[in-house]
């Protein structure tokens, strides 16, 4: 999701070649080596009937795969790293050191969540709570009775009507990632804020997962918030201006398709399919005239190519007439 | 037998038994591989086993079950490549298979994986299987296949309790070497994309340490045919 900020996105959708040319001239050089001339022949030689573009396109989607087997290394080793946080051993998860938290909310962005459970499955199976920041033993339960749930009950007067306590019953396993509740509550409000999207399938502009806030903050933050309400003009006059600033064919907006639309390949510069617009004339050139009739209009014409057996025979006897008349 | 190692419980009996079945069907997928492996380490007996590798309290001990083996003749060839113009002289793809139990009972992880990778690398194993107890976590699973030039399997105890390739319903599987493989693709004008295909995650191929590109043969019975054989590509 954008940030409420940002410009509504336009409805629709056309992606120019002359659009993304801008974008692949910003194109970062890649990590991997490019093709060199002698490579690029050979691979031509060895199939006929390919061109440049063929071997262009090819390499495009090896790329992509290829960017998509980083982006999996690079979260591996994001999940290896976080085993070590907390740094200190009697760090308080509820106010965690300012580097330790800096650290793990920047590693948080090419997380998806099954990636954050795969973190906090390893930080169990290394004796830790699987909450990054807290540095204290996860819970285990007396596994005795073998039974793999387990009855939580909550504070006095929590239960229907205001009577009783409320009753939860929870999956042992599920108990037994946090070394607390406030660690899980914890836990689990980073994990509702990563994105879904795979990493390398994102925007550019996508600030989902990019500005991870861990709960305390929120916290402290909301406090301030009800504190000073801001005023609804100023809200409504902020979205009168950026009514204001929207434009049709804005070169900003088109580069931003273009880098969605993964048209940002140098192979692909003129666009993956090649295409000149041309006005078709054909029909305006004559003037419209009533039709004529023909002379087998007289007989009815054929139906679809097909001639009845008696009108045909007609029409041969007629074209024998013709022949002897030739002949003489 | 009770007599000379009084006071088992029925649980380390219990174990040691399905460990040891486990141990013979490690020995017979080397033997099927092509790896050294002696008749006497084949058909080890669950006394002997047990004598072996088992604690003083009668459970197993894994941390001494540990298994080497090297290929042998046949079966280099058979992993050797064609030879072409840029390698005239091609070596072998295969080289010693190292085995190991992780005596963890629950959460393997990458800290495991990690050490068992480091040994096999330290140790120039050209394979290396990693045989746990209970099912190892997504992120060490990507970690063992991530080592560059090494070959990292892992099989969990319980999936080697039986030979699955023993069963009735299982057809044979024989890999072809690289010559093998040409000769059938001449003889049949195909190109290997062309042939049916089977996963390198099937679990026989996973048995055989099939790798990406190589061909198997599986003979099957046939009623009217007496053996029919088929191909398959792994991918």
């Amino acid at each position: 999701m954008t940030t409420p900020s940002g410009p509504p996105k336009p409805a629709l959708k056309t992606s120019l070649p002359s659009a993304f040319a801008a974008t692949n001239a910003q194109q970062p050089k890649p990590s991997y080596p490019e093709l060199s001339q002698e490579q690029q022949e050979k691979y031509l030689s060895a199939r006929p009937g390919a061109t440049p573009h063929h071997l262009g396109v090819a390499l495009q989607h090896a790329h992509q795969i290829q960017a998509q087997k980083d982006a999996e290394d690079l979260i591996l080793d994001h999940i290896l790293n976080l085993l070590e946080i907390p740094s200190s051993p009697t760090a308080d998860p509820a106010a965690p050191s300012t580097e330790d938290a800096q650290a793990f909310k920047s590693v948080m962005a090419p997380f998806r969540p099954s990636d954050y459970d795969n973190l906090i499955l390893e930080r169990n199976y290394n004796q830790q709570c699987g909450y990054v920041l807290c540095p204290h033993q996860h819970r285990k339960e007396d596994a005795g009775t073998g039974s793999s749930f387990h009855f939580k009950w909550g504070a006095k007067g929590s239960g229907p009507g205001g009577r009783g306590r409320s009753m939860d019953i929870v999956s042992r396993d599920k108990i037994e990632k946090w070394c607390s509740d406030e660690c899980a509550e914890r836990a689990l409000y980073i994990r509702v804020q990563l994105s879904e999207q795979p990493v390398w399938e994102r925007r550019a502009d996508d600030m989902r997962g990019k500005q991870i806030v861990l709960l305390e903050e929120a916290r402290a933050k909301k406090q301030a918030k009800s504190a000073a309400p801001t005023s609804h003009s100023q809200a409504r006059k902020d979205v009168a201006d950026k009514m204001q600033e929207l434009k049709i064919q804005d070169p900003e907006r088109a580069r931003e398709l273009a880098l969605e639309r993964g048209d940002t390949s140098a192979a692909l510069r003129d666009g993956r399919v090649d295409f000149q617009i041309r006005e078709n004339q054909q029909g305006s050139r004559r003037p419209v005239t009533t039709p004529q009739r023909r002379p087998e209009d007289t007989t009815g014409g054929s139906i679809e190519g097909y001639v009845p057996k008696d009108r045909r025979d007609q029409r041969t006897a007629d074209h024998e007439d013709e022949d002897v008349l030739d002949q003489i | 037998m009770d007599g000379d190692v009084p006071g088992h419980s029925a649980d380390a009996d219990r174990e040691m038994t399905r460990l040891w079945r486990t141990w013979r069907t490690v020995y017979e997928l080397l033997a099927d591989r092509g790896y050294e492996v002696s008749d006497k380490e084949l058909q080890i007996s669950l006394d002997d086993f047990r004598e072996t590798y088992s604690d003083p309290l009668g459970f197993p001990d894994r941390t001494k079950m540990k298994i080497q083996a090297r290929p042998t003749e046949s079966m280099k060839t058979k992993y050797t490549p064609l030879p072409n113009k840029s390698n005239p002289n091609p070596q072998p793809d295969c080289g010693t298979i190292y085995v190991d139990f992780c005596p963890d009972a629950s959460g393997v992880g990458t800290k495991q994986v990690r050490a068992f990778n480091h040994l096999v690398d330290e140790s120039n194993y050209h394979t290396g299987i990693f045989i746990t107890q209970t099912p190892i976590s997504p992120s060490a699973v990507r970690l063992l296949s991530g080592v560059p030039g090494r070959i990292c399997e892992h099989f969990q105890e319980q999936d080697l309790l039986v030979n699955i390739t023993r069963h009735e319903l299982v057809p044979k599987h024989v890999l072809l070497s690289p010559e093998e493989k040409l000769r059938l693709l001449e003889r049949y004008r195909l190109k290997e994309s062309q042939l049916p295909r089977m996963q390198v995650s099937d679990p026989v191929a996973r048995y055989l340490g099939l790798r990406r590109g190589q061909v198997v043969k599986i003979i099957r019975k046939s009623e009217t045919a007496g053996r029919y054989a088929s191909y398959r590509w792994v991918i």
